[in-house]
């Protein structure tokens, strides 16, 4: 690009050259792209907010016109109470709102400092990560259409909390789940205490009155721990039990029964020791694990919201005389709504008035636009691309294709969450085992010698704490992200790395996964009859043509140098543009476009033709670009003996033309979401571990079916929502890394069960005859505890030193 | 060693009070929102937005202490 292009002060897009809009910042003149930015500029540096610009970390996003009427709209809910937030006293409320363009925290404040300096605005919560409002406010003293204008006006645009009720339901779990660790923690440290003290009693003697006494405040701070943070286990348990089945939280729940109820005989009896440490500790860990767990689940589990988002809120509805805005959830099959270029669909239904050019990525992935004519289904959540257009509505919102998506795509995830817990699996069946072990100690004490049998038991106990073997693959999975982290990989789903090991067929997307989606110029093939102009100057005036263009089209131009003032009166429509370049008027667009008579030729279908009023000048034709390092990635994974399929909602040649150039054998073209799902359903009923690597909307359900599901860089929102890796750096190479980093992985946390289970079954029988004091059983147990995170540490490490060389998953 | 029968029950007590003042914590809301507390020590001015539309004054100053 142009070096004189100034980026624009607000949102940090090129300034167009024929734009000389500028804000004053502490006496000098800054460049801003549109009036938008300048309106939003001027009211933050006049509220005496500059800082927002020195503090923020990402740019500000490019406010939309339509935010200016967002007042007018929003009084239509003014009185609806239902839509005040839930009542607190007083007459206040506390209002969710979801807000688009939240990046950083310096938005938080200013959205903070606005909203609270408004009288009837008490409090702001600002949620970063997924983009929410909390505002404690009241409706007497300020419009809700208020607040929405004054979060337009500073660039935030506001949606109707349309989520909400899930987003409630997120935060009052994890609020739960919090406090839960929190209060088991707290006991923890004074409960281990208590324990430190006793084991040295154990070890030096300590009078009987001071060893009661510990073991009374033990107790008395165990029950609560149990009872507050223990109850989930129990919940569970017993709702497993219920339904018939042993899950995982039995053993846990009977374990720390086992121990309580035994510590409380042996203090009521007043000989035997007290295992309460044991028990919040247990506790205390378990909970902590799955906090953890939930909270990046939550993290990544905005489906409903990234749903919402894809649809508009407002709709124009045409009525016998005028037309008016009503939000989009309340349209009824039969209405009839009119769609602008440029906006989304509200609903599902058939065009009833015109012809336009519509954007289904939704369905097919594919940002390339369909013509649809007058009698033509159209698709809520789909883009109008270029003429306006009456629709009748034939489906009511619920039942829209988007929202049906939106239910499968939960049902699957509810589904797949419950294999989220497996990490302690292992630590659950073996404590049912060391339960088992130490009742047979116990009976078998109390049958030979009974004064030993409690110290036995407890040796038992004690030194097979589960510690090591609860740690065992947690702590291994948790370096193992922060090192994929490092690499460009985020991982959401701990289990995935597991689960990558029995992974034997790998499942691509095509156009935004295996190629970059935007269409790139492979050839330029100029009129033979036509002379002066070479294949570098056509580009060039293509490029003149397309500078402003919103077109996906106009990608194919993008690197190419141009200066902006050398073309005008460009006009831009549905299936070309035109505009002069020096003395000449140039159209850019297809054949039928430009007027352009030529003998069909296979395979340019999609070419761009550039021509003037003598007739055509060039063709360009083009492709989509390949990603980073595709082709060597294929390669690699096909030489670990990986099935690697392409399924497209493209044409079958283009998606023939890809999988031949980066040789994959197997592929389906023209899949929609349900064909894909039902694809992935046939592989794994024929035993396949399918990983599914995709970007799209229209990818989001099968990624969510798939074993293992990844998303690449420029995934959508909703296909993150539902990856367990989410690549962000450019190169697919990282799916090599991952296989990579999950066999390692594999290997440390099978070094680790060794290592705690070797440790435990030489100890134990030890700690059963009775040789082990008790207090060397503790020390032992942590030490245990230190080799498996010290271990697992290695992984971090390990990957730091080493790129990688070679993807094999046996080396090293 | 009797003084352990007054520090431990003292240090019960303040126990109590640690898991009172974190569920409290918690359920404020406290939690919810690490990030952008430590960013308001740089970027909170003493001089508030100087442009009110309705009212001159900042609303009541129960707004900021709770």
């Amino acid at each position: 690009m142009n070096k004189n292009l100034q980026a624009c002060f607000h949102c940090g897009e090129a300034v167009p050259s024929n734009c000389l809009l500028s804000v004053n910042v502490d006496g000098e003149n800054q460049a801003v792209c549109c009036s938008g930015c300048e309106a939003v500029a001027k009211l933050i540096l006049q509220s005496g907010q500059a800082r927002y610009y020195q503090f923020r970390t990402e740019n500000a996003v490019k406010p939309i016109d339509e935010d200016m009427d967002v007042e007018q709209a929003w009084q239509r809910f003014d009185q609806r109470q239902s839509l005040w937030g839930s009542e607190l006293k007083d007459g206040h409320y506390e209002l969710l709102l979801q807000v688009e363009g939240i990046r950083c925290a310096a938005c938080a404040w200013l959205i903070r400092t606005q909203l609270e300096s408004r009288k009837g605005v008490d409090q702001v919560q600002v949620d970063i990560n997924n983009g929410f409002l909390r505002v404690n406010w009241r409706p007497e003293l300020l419009h809700l259409s208020k607040i929405a204008a004054i979060l337009a006006s500073i660039g935030y645009r506001p949606h109707l909390p349309l989520a909400g009720a899930e987003a409630m339901g997120r935060q009052h779990e994890r609020r739960g789940a919090l406090k839960r660790v929190g209060v088991a923690g707290l006991g923890m440290m004074q409960v281990m205490m208590y324990a430190v003290a006793l084991y040295a009693g154990e070890a030096q003697g300590i009078s009987q009155g001071a060893e009661r006494f510990l073991q009374w405040v033990s107790l008395i701070v165990t029950t609560p721990v149990l009872i507050y943070s223990g109850q989930i286990f129990y919940a569970s348990a017993w709702r497993s039990i219920r339904s018939g089945r042993v899950g995982m939280d039995v053993p846990v729940a009977l374990a720390i029964s086992i121990a309580f109820i035994m510590s409380c005989v042996n203090f009521l009896s007043g000989h035997g020791h007290v295992y309460f440490d044991s028990v919040v500790m247990f506790i205390f860990f378990l909970s902590l694990g799955r906090y953890a767990e939930l909270v990046i689940r939550h993290r990544n589990l905005q489906t409903g919201l990234a749903l919402a988002r894809l649809l508009p809120e407002w709709a124009e509805l045409l009525t016998d005389e005028n037309a008016e805005r009503v939000p989009a959830i309340d349209l009824r099959s039969n209405d009839r709504v009119r769609v602008r270029a440029g906006q989304t669909f509200p609903a599902d239904g058939y065009i009833i008035d015109g012809d336009t050019e519509v954007n289904e990525a939704l369905l097919t992935g594919e940002s390339r636009t369909v013509v649809k004519r007058r009698g033509e289904d159209v698709i809520a959540g789909s883009i109008n691309q270029s003429q306006t257009v009456v629709v009748r509505v034939s489906r009511d919102p619920e039942d829209s294709t988007i929202s049906m998506m939106g239910r499968m795509l939960l049902k699957s995830q509810t589904h797949r969450s419950r294999y989220a817990q497996l990490s302690d699996r292992y630590a659950g069946w073996f404590v049912s085992v060391v339960l088992t072990l130490a009742g047979l100690t116990a009976w078998w004490w109390m049958i030979h010698d009974a004064s030993m049998a409690f110290p036995a038991t407890l040796a038992v106990l004690v030194i097979s704490c589960p510690c090591a073997l609860s740690l065992a693959t947690p702590a291994a999975i948790a370096s193992a992200s922060r090192a994929l982290l490092e690499r460009g990989v985020l991982l959401t789903r701990g289990t995935a790395l597991e689960m990558m090991g029995g992974i034997d067929t790998i499942v691509f997307d095509k156009t935004g996964t295996l190629t970059t989606g935007q269409p790139t110029v492979v050839r330029t093939v100029l009129d033979p009859d036509r002379r002066g102009i070479d294949a570098a100057e056509a580009l060039r005036i293509a490029a003149l043509l397309e500078v402003d263009s919103s077109h996906p089209v106009a990608h194919a131009f993008v690197g190419i140098p141009v200066n902006r003032t050398d073309v005008c009166d460009v006009v831009n429509q549905a299936i070309g543009v035109q505009g002069r370049v020096g003395d000449i008027d140039y159209k850019l667009g297809n054949a039928l476009f430009t007027k352009v008579k030529h003998d069909p030729m296979p395979g340019d279908e999609g070419a761009l033709w550039l021509a003037d009023q003598d007739g055509w000048i060039a063709r360009f034709d083009l492709d989509d670009g390949l990603r980073e390092d595709v082709a060597s990635t294929i390669e690699g994974l096909e030489r670990k003996g990986l099935d690697l399929v392409i399924l497209s909602g493209d044409a079958p040649h283009a998606v023939a033309a890809i999988a031949r150039r980066i040789g994959v054998y197997q592929w389906h073209a023209e899949q929609s979401p349900q064909m894909k799902m039902d694809y992935l359903a046939y592989l794994q009923t024929s035993g396949k571990k399918v990983l599914m690597v995709g970007d799209g909307i229209n990818d989001a359900l099968v990624l969510s079916v798939a074993d293992v599901s990844m998303t690449v860089s420029g995934a959508t929102e909703l296909a993150n929502s539902t990856a367990d890796f989410i690549l962000t750096g450019d190169s697919l190479s990282l799916v090599n890394d991952v296989f990579a980093t999950a066999a390692l992985t594999r290997r440390v946390i099978k070094q680790n069960l060794i290592w705690a289970l070797a440790y435990n079954l030489l100890a134990i029988p030890f700690a059963a005859a009775g040789l082990i004091e008790p207090w060397m059983a503790a020390i032992g147990m942590s030490l245990s505890s230190l080799v498996v995170v010290l271990n697992s540490g290695r992984l971090a490490r390990w990957n730091s030193i080493h790129s990688f060389p070679d993807t094999g998953t046996k080396s090293r | 060693m009797t003084m352990l029968y007054v520090l431990i029950p003292l240090a019960v007590l303040l126990l109590a009070v640690a898991v009172w003042a974190l569920l409290w914590a918690i359920k404020s809301g406290q939690f919810d929102d690490l990030d952008s507390q430590g960013w308001s020590v740089v970027l909170d001015d003493d001089q508030k937005p100087p442009q009110l539309e309705e009212d001159e004054l900042p609303s009541e100053s129960e707004n900021t202490d709770k």
